[in-house]
């Protein structure tokens, strides 16, 4: 090795180390929503950087407010960090959710990362229902939530990762999906969801963990290429509920490879693997509906149609 | 010495480790498939070929991810003499197993394995392990209860990481044996082709951050979670 190629090499270990060590976030959001004359709103916000949310709506009259997150620079690239800090007051009622899919384009020196942090007050609930994840091509990314929650609040958060986008239009050419929830139940911890995908085109991001040989096979997308998960947390949950959904869930096979299992308290989750983005959205539209009906008497909710 | 011999003397720990991991322990492992028999009834694995593939999935994700990263955590919080981070670590096993049934078998083999080790290699970490467990504060977990019976042996996570590998390996394998069925020769070439995953295993878990663990394969899972609602079942899980 030269001295100018050695220099080089140092200089490059030097930017990944400053990328992961600085995180300047690039967008920050900050959210506390309580409760006005029965409606919940915003009574404090604030934002920074390429992260905001458009103006909230209504979706219904249940007093249940609807915030958009939006980033105006339409994907997030390497190095990138992203915050979100949410609170929910007693009895107040948040939507979350963003304008469209994440896009995480090539990240060559250090991952995207996005870290969300909720606290639900006593009766309060949350809706995250965010927007497919799509990962390009030499995309590396960290999403983390941490949600602390009263024992009497209501959790309701859905996700789905798409195959990513290649210009050839090869799925999983993305290098790693690491996504990461931790819940804690009135003060205990109840689950921690955690997916990680490092397909074999790993190589030109910095990531961490061995790539895997045949992410499309068997153990891992089964031969599917979405992969959809639901996290509900609520008083209210019990083994009746999961044989219930379970029994819809059947309906949407052969098309899905489904599963739903009870959490080690009153809770469940369900994961999916699909062929489509549609089918995933309708799958977990349903599954949500049924428990917005049930719980809140709202309708179900129809955010975007891909 | 002069021109005498050294005796050959095996390390301490040799015949306690192969107590432990010898496949007549009898931690209940024989009534857990951990999924496999999901893929049995899918058909997707029927065969020593498919057995095969699905082992060395089973290996390399689950076993990375869940038992083998928490037997490292555990070992290091307890060199450090952190129990409470042992504590912990058992709670955050358990959060992790989000299938049900895999939650109950790591808190079912996690008791007997408490227990086994209590009565034939005893340790105060162990008897506080219980102690924990019994005021609700700890569910019990196979991978933190065989990590602190080890650590008090004295056995190097360099050995107990591929031993504990290799006895799930065995377990499951002779679960498969019965339930595909395969022939004991057939299982015992299945066993020899893990070598290398075990060892590959035993290299990852060193290469993880704390926050991977659970970060076990979502096809796995789901097998796990189906195998709930799977009518015919032979095993616990």
């Amino acid at each position: 090795m030269t001295a100018v190629t050695a220099l080089a090499a140092v200089g490059e270990v030097a930017a990944v180390t400053a990328a992961r060590a600085v995180k300047a976030p690039m967008g920050e959001l900050r959210l506390d929503i309580g409760v006005r004359n029965g409606r919940s709103l915003a009574t404090g916000q604030y934002h920074r950087g390429a992260l905001r949310v458009i103006r909230p709506h209504y979706l219904d009259d249940s007093g249940q407010v609807c915030y958009v997150t939006v980033n105006p620079g339409g994907a997030y690239l390497g190095g990138d960090l992203y915050t979100m800090d949410i609170t929910v007051a007693e009895h107040a009622r948040l939507l979350l959710t963003t304008q469209s899919a994440t896009k995480i384009y090539k990240t060559p020196n250090s991952y995207a990362e996005q870290r969300l942090a909720v606290k639900l007050a006593a009766n309060s609930s949350l809706e995250y229902m965010p927007g497919q994840l799509i990962a390009y091509r030499g995309a590396a990314y960290r999403q983390s939530a941490l949600i602390e929650m009263d024992a009497s609040a209501s959790l309701i958060m859905a996700e789905v990762l798409t195959p990513g986008w290649s210009p050839d239009g090869t799925p999983f050419r993305y290098e790693q999906l690491r996504l990461r929830n931790e819940i804690r139940y009135g003060g205990e911890l109840l689950a921690i969801d955690n997916v990680l995908l490092t397909p074999t085109s790993a190589g030109t991001a910095a990531v961490v963990g061995r790539p895997v040989a045949d992410i499309a096979g068997l153990a891992f997308m089964e031969g599917f290429s979405h992969l959809g998960s639901l996290l509900v947390v609520d008083a209210r949950i019990d083994a009746a509920l999961v044989a219930e959904l379970q029994q819809l869930l059947l309906k949407y096979e052969p098309d899905t490879l489904t599963g739903i299992s009870l959490l080690n308290g009153p809770g469940f989750v369900v994961r999916a693997l699909a062929g489509s983005t549609t089918v995933l959205t309708s799958m977990m539209d349903e599954l949500t509906g049924l428990l917005r009906e049930r719980w809140f008497g709202q309708a179900p909710l129809n955010l975007r149609k891909y | 010495m002069g021109s005498q011999e050294v005796p050959p003397v095996p390390p301490s720990y040799l015949l306690p480790l192969l107590q432990l991991c010898d496949s007549a322990l009898p931690n209940g492992a024989f009534s857990h498939s951990f999924g496999l028999e999901t893929y049995l009834a899918r058909g997707v694995v029927h065969d020593e070929e498919g057995f095969t593939a699905w082992l060395r999935q089973f290996i390399g994700q689950q076993l990375v991810y869940s038992d083998g990263l928490a037997l490292r955590l555990v070992i290091e919080a307890l060199e450090r003499g952190a129990l409470a981070e042992v504590w912990e670590l058992d709670r955050r096993v358990t959060a992790q197993a989000l299938p049900l049934q895999l939650r109950g078998a790591g808190i079912k083999m996690g008791l007997r394995m408490v227990e086994i080790g209590s009565g034939i290699f005893p340790t105060p970490e162990l008897d506080e392990y219980s102690a924990q467990i019994s005021a609700g504060r700890c569910a019990g977990h196979t991978a933190v209860a065989f990590a602190l019976t080890a650590h008090g042996l004295r056995i190097p996570l360099a050995q107990l990481l591929p031993a504990y590998f290799f006895s799930t390996a065995t377990s499951l394998t002779q679960n498969a044996v019965r339930a595909i069925p395969l022939g004991q020769t057939a299982g015992q070439r299945v066993l020899r082709l893990m070598h290398d995953d075990v060892a590959a295993a035993a290299t990852a878990v060193m290469t993880l951050e704390p926050g991977d663990l659970g970060a076990v394969a979502p096809g796995l899972e789901i097998a796990q979670m189906r195998h709930e609602y799977q009518r015919a079942r032979m095993f616990m899980s």
